[in-house]
């Protein structure tokens, strides 16, 4: 018995003390809140694998510090008199297998995005870029050499769009407008395009070192073939998936990682320590959580939450102070506009669209009188008294949203008599599928901004939207939004802006929607680790400036 | 002997048939959309479904299935997972970790389980066996990632003697730590079924003719305690087997690991219900277990004579 | 092994003979002798007896009758419900006045951390006992945790009887029977085990109202296979004993072989298997709660505590200490208690 004993700490001793491998010490150890989905542009549909596309591939624009729209591939452009044919010019870069980049290179992706149809397909279409016959491609089933663009030369690419697109430049740093070199894609078996670092080609900072689908680890290295990679510090990026919030301050306490993002009592926990507090760093992160009334008469008691005092009531009864200050913790913003703040800002002023949160305090808010004054009105009008409503929730969408659930849920019952709302939590995917079977009462729910205009979140409250899990309705809204993107305002930048912000406030009005608060990140960041550059929309975090001293 | 092996076989076959069946039915009628998407529109899911054959009638696309699978060895792609990658492929590099962590926690956990039941029943009342029934116990009350947690922090951090995440690269080291902590559920089980059935088996009457023979040691504990206490341990170890080979879902999510049981909650668990790594997992998973329950029945005829007659004869 | 019985006449030819009942009687008339002793003790008085001889398994029971009456009684003993989240008035640091929640605060006992500091809590809850104190959402972990466990408790008991009644039987039957019953019943087990119980799960949420009967059909649906290969085992172990044959010498049924005979030369092993099903069956019932077709928040059990102690277990380990310690004094108890039963219902000598 002794020898077989003796035996077993031999070789836990043996598996212990075997020697390390010293670690890339200049590689900058980055946490990543889920896995890598795809580094495919079609396919790509979430932060992290945008962040690692836009790593390793140059759009013709890039976003500087503050998110505007500035050259990277594309030296300059010309826009036409009436703003709808953009002529890109662009700089000599070649791609991580030594061949140049060319006009030729977007004209592909761009039609193989249109072909494939994928999720972010509609980045092209009217709602958002314009670009020319995106439409008759993607729903009519048009040929796709018909799109609106065109490689006039090897250094030149020509856009044409359907109307003047304000922030298309901007749009053009979304990795869904990057190229894809054509000889190398079609060299590749079918289906394994982007599927480890041999089948990916980078134009961009950093190359792909280490990654197959799935993983939980990966790394990038500094690409020495970058048309700017002097001006590249990092040697490479190591990027690890951390699964829970108190994992990732551990990881960072011990410096497994350098740049970690930390919730809910983690963030308590920081706060009161001096050092780590040091070296917190709250970024906005663009998502604004909502919650989403079904107004249809199959759902909540009959089409109960068709009533508009009654959506009211509800939403002055959250106190989305006390949400974000003792539960959400990281710094969210409480919101009480339908546009998120901090994202979108005016061309011509700079403003903020939604700088004034006190805009729709007469709708939304926290005034528990009020909010009675809203249930007793709606009581009268719909003849009840009591109602019971399940509000649904993701129980995979972050650490705080159960707590958000149940602290909405004892704020509601404890302001309105009479309401009752059970929680029920399930998966992301089923959530989705209830809401767009409108199959729920109310849900818990969020939108991140694709692109840095009011409309990536006013255009989903159009009649028949895909997005209007409410199927709320209004013709003056639907007019509004139609003259902002095809119609009257588009060539009148301000008079669009105002058009905006009046169909803001029809959806404030009636409170389609109760805003509840605009995420933020804590994230922590190593000391001497400087340059990285975050953002609520299109790329979360850009490294082209990082750098560890 | 061979006869009944291949029986064996040949039923196992068919229930696999039975399960993978049944499993294409039960996945296709879950909730949730293969194509979760909050920006493609109605006609465009509708295109993607017309793509994937989604639309056809059940048992075309089970013989679509089943044909690409058994001709071509295809598992598909995934609907909403790792999109672009063959499944066969991502899958490969999961059951490569999985299986590596997994096998070394079923050696440890049964090794040491076993040697801590066989301790703690020749000195049943003494502190040992106390010491086995706290130990057990904890095992399995706490969760392996907890002590995940505890090994990562006191042996990653402080003392950084090994890796704080899984690193493919440095593959012994950074195993240790997810070894030692998949591997107390297995060990608490094992330690106490040993403990219990040895004792059971210490009591009898053979045991007791043995030792009045003067038999006496190891050699009465191998040849005749052991061997008759085996069975329900190997019964009982078969499906930890299993469940350890294709990996603890949060240990391997919280370690960073690759693996199975990262994969199969993401596949039901992540943004969609991605069909294929479901279909695909389960028919890996149900492949394991026949197979391993297949040699448990052999093996039981090995450990016990009696059974493998009474198998044969099969006459009542 | 029964053999064919012969209606051959009894002249028969004497090489084909088989012997009858008729061909035999009693030598003598007197009754067989009856131990009238030993039948006047009635069978579970003797169990009873034997039981509270044993300490540790009256131990046993004193902990899970503790367990039973605070998961009962423990909830109402803080004056908070398991959902309140407790708050008081603050002043913020802007000069609103505020209700502020209970958040994340550590166990406190204010009277007694004043008698061994000489001052009190410096924040606005210094007069509220919290003995587990709170979780992140401000409620009294000391009442959730004992919601929890009443939760916990049902569905651990709801396991034993499953395990018990489904499980072994299945496996009794199977191994008793041997061959193609065996066969059968053993490839249905393995379809059974293997689709994925998440799977199952899901599909069946379609069609019944999620929440505690979901669960408990949950787990009936595969928590029994464990047990029903344990006892499989045993008796493929049991039934070529010498006194199983001797029973069926007697001309005992297969039912009394199977459940009177063998049934209690098993009970060792099954109660260890029960044992450790049901810590199974409570992170089970967690893994469905998140997976939204288990309990519904604010409702806690033991397994969701955990999970959410787990998410802080370094900024804020008290929070899963107290779930795990019930959940451990739970196994511990319920251990005593099946060590006691096994050797009260299946004396040896020697222990006599």
């Amino acid at each position: 018995m002794r020898k077989l004993l003796a035996m077993v700490v031999a070789l836990v001793m043996l598996c212990s003390v075997t020697s390390f491998a010293a670690g890339e010490e200049t590689y900058l150890g980055v946490m990543l809140l889920t896995n890598v989905m795809s580094l495919d542009t079609h396919l790509a549909t979430d932060g992290e694998s945008f962040e690692v596309i836009a790593d390793c591939i140059d759009g013709l624009t890039q976003m500087d510090a503050e998110g505007a729209a500035i050259p990277a591939l594309a030296e300059s452009w010309d826009i036409s008199e009436d703003g709808t044919v953009y002529t890109f010019h662009l700089r000599d870069a070649v791609w991580s297998n030594g061949t140049p980049v060319t006009a030729a290179d977007f004209v592909f992706a761009w039609r193989r995005i249109v072909t494939l149809n994928g999720e972010y397909a509609y980045m092209f279409d009217t709602s958002v870029g314009c670009v020319k016959n995106a439409d008759s491609i993607l729903y009519d089933g048009a040929d796709p050499a018909t799109l609106g663009v065109t490689a006039i030369d090897d250094k030149t690419l020509q856009v044409e769009l359907e109307v003047p697109v304000s922030f298309f430049p901007s749009l053009m740093y979304f990795p869904t407008f990057y190229p894809i070199n054509e000889a190398f894609y079609t060299s590749l078996e079918e289906g394994s395009y982007g599927t480890s670092p041999e089948t990916f080609l980078s134009n961009g900072a950093f190359v792909l070192e280490e990654y197959n689908p799935g993983t939980a680890s990966l790394k990038v290295k500094k690409n020495d073939l970058y048309y700017a990679a002097d001006s590249i510090k990092l040697a490479g990026i190591r990027y690890q998936v951390v699964g829970s919030s108190d994992n990732a301050l551990t990881a960072y306490k011990t410096g497994a990682l350098d740049v970690v993002s930390v919730s809910g009592s983690q963030v308590a926990a920081v706060k009161k320590d001096a050092e780590l507090s040091a070296s917190l760093k709250v970024t906005g992160a663009g998502y604004l959580w909502y919650l989403s009334f079904s107004q249809t008469e199959k759902n909540a008691q009959g089409g109960m939450l068709a009533n508009a005092n009654l959506r009211l009531a509800i939403s002055n009864a959250i106190d989305r102070e006390a949400l974000v200050e003792d539960y959400v913790l990281d710094g969210s913003l409480d919101t009480y506009t339908a546009v998120p703040p901090q994202f979108a800002a005016s061309a011509t002023t700079g403003e903020d669209f939604s700088a004034d949160q006190d805009r729709f305090a007469d709708y939304c808010g926290y005034d528990p009188d009020k909010a009675l004054e809203y249930f007793e009105a709606a009581c009268e009008e719909l003849g009840v008294t009591t109602f019971t409503f399940t509000m649904i929730y993701g129980s995979n969408e972050g650490d705080e949203v159960a707590k958000v659930a149940q602290v909405i849920k004892a704020q509601i019952e404890e302001v309105l008599p009479g309401v009752t709302i059970n929680l029920q939590s399930m998966l992301k995917a089923e959530r989705l599928d209830k809401m767009q079977n409108d199959n729920y009462d109310i849900a818990l729910t969020r939108w991140g901004p694709d692109y840095a205009d009011p409309m990536t979140y006013l255009g989903m409250w159009i009649t028949n939207n895909a997005n209007n899990y409410g199927f709320w309705s209004n013709a003056e809204y639907d007019q509004l939004i139609r003259d902002c993107t095809t119609g009257a305002y588009i060539t009148d930048y301000d008079a669009r802006w105002e058009a905006l912000l009046a169909a803001e406030t029809l959806v404030m009005q009636e409170a389609v929607i109760a805003p509840l608060y605009t995420k933020a990140s804590a994230n922590l960041i190593a000391a001497g680790v400087t340059g990285i550059e975050f953002h609520p929309v299109a790329l979360n975090r850009v490294y082209k400036n990082a750098e560890i001293k | 002997m061979l006869k009944y092996i291949l029986k064996r076989v040949g039923l196992a076959l068919l229930t696999l048939f039975v399960i993978v069946l049944l499993l294409f039915i039960l996945v296709r009628i879950m909730p949730g959309n293969p194509f979760p998407s909050e920006r493609m529109n109605d006609q465009q899911i509708a295109m993607k479904r017309a793509e994937m054959g989604l639309d056809d009638p059940m048992f075309v696309q089970f013989g679509r299935y089943l044909y690409k699978l058994l001709i071509h060895g295809d598992f598909g792609n995934g609907t909403s997972l790792y999109y672009g990658a063959p499944i066969g492929s991502v899958m490969t590099t999961c059951i490569k970790n999985s299986f590596r962590i997994g096998g070394m926690a079923v050696l440890l956990g049964s090794f040491v389980g076993l040697l801590l039941g066989i301790c703690a029943a020749l000195n049943r009342g003494k502190f040992l066996d106390g010491f086995c029934t706290v130990f057990s116990i904890l095992g399995v009350c706490v969760p392996s990632y907890v002590f995940l947690i505890f090994l990562q922090y006191n042996l990653a951090s402080q003392t950084k003697l090994l890796p704080y995440f899984f690193d493919e690269a440095r593959f012994m080291q950074s195993s240790v730590i997810p070894v030692i902590s998949m591997s107390l559920f297995t060990m608490s089980t094992i330690a106490r079924f040993t403990r219990n059935e040895m004792v059971d088996v210490i009591d009898s009457d053979y045991v007791h003719l043995a030792e009045a023979k003067g038999m006496y040691g190891s050699r009465l504990i191998t040849k005749h305690v052991l061997r008759n206490a085996l069975i329900p341990i190997v019964t009982v170890l078969a499906p930890l087997i299993v469940d350890l080979l294709t990996g603890a879902l949060v240990v391997e999510k919280i370690y960073g690991i690759n693996g199975i049981g990262k994969l199969m909650v993401d596949s039901i668990a992540g943004e969609g219900v991605d069909y294929n790594y479901v279909l695909a997992l389960g028919i890996l998973y149900s492949s394991l277990y026949i197979g391993i329950m297949m040699v448990v029945d052999i093996l039981y005829g090995v450990l016990d004579p009696r059974i493998r007659v009474s198998a044969k004869g099969g006459d009542r | 092994m029964k053999k064919k019985m012969s209606k051959t006449p009894v002249n028969a030819p004497a090489e084909n003979y088989q012997p009858v009942k008729e061909d035999f009687r009693f030598l003598s008339q007197q009754d067989i002798t009856v131990d009238r002793n030993f039948a006047s003790q009635s069978y579970w008085r003797g169990v009873a007896v034997h039981y509270f001889h044993n300490r540790r398994a009256v131990i046993g029971l004193i902990i899970v009758s503790l367990l039973i009456i605070f998961a009962v009684f423990g909830p109402m003993m803080s004056g908070y419900s398991y959902d309140e989240i407790v708050k008081v008035e603050t002043v913020s640091s802007k000069g609103k006045v505020r209700m502020k929640p209970a958040t994340m605060i550590a166990p406190r006992i204010p009277a007694l951390h004043e008698l061994l500091t000489g001052e009190e809590y410096d924040d606005a809850f210094k007069d509220e006992v919290f003995l587990f104190g709170t979780d992140d959402v401000g409620r009294d972990l000391w009442t959730r945790t004992w919601y929890g466990a009443r939760v916990s408790l049902l569905i651990a008991f709801i396991t034993i009887f499953i395990d018990m009644i489904i499980g072994m039987s299945y496996g009794l039957i199977s191994g008793y029977f041997g061959g193609m019953v065996d066969n059968v019943m053993q490839r249905f087990v393995e379809v059974a085990n293997s689709i994925p119980r998440l799977v199952i799960v899901s599909v069946l949420a379609i069609f019944m109202a999620k929440g505690m009967g979901l669960v408990v059909v949950a787990l009936l649906l595969t928590e029994w296979i464990g047990m029903s290969k344990i006892a499989r085992a045993e008796m493929l172990k049991i039934k070529e004993q010498e006194y199983v044959l001797a029973s069926r010498t007697l001309g005992a049924g297969n039912g009394h072989i199977i459940f009177k005979e063998i049934l209690p030369n098993t009970i060792g092993p099954i109660i260890t298997q029960v044992m450790f099903s049901i810590p199974t069956a409570i992170f089970t019932e967690a893994f469905l709660s998140f997976v939204g077709v288990g309990i519904m928040l604010p409702q806690c059990s033991v397994g969701t505590l955990i999970e959410d102690g787990f998410n802080n277990i370094t900024t804020l380990p008290y929070q899963i200490l107290p779930p795990i310690i019930v959940l451990a004094l739970l196994m511990l108890g319920f251990n005593f208690v099946g060590d006691g039963l096994r050797e009260a219902l299946a004396p040896k000598l020697e222990d006599m």
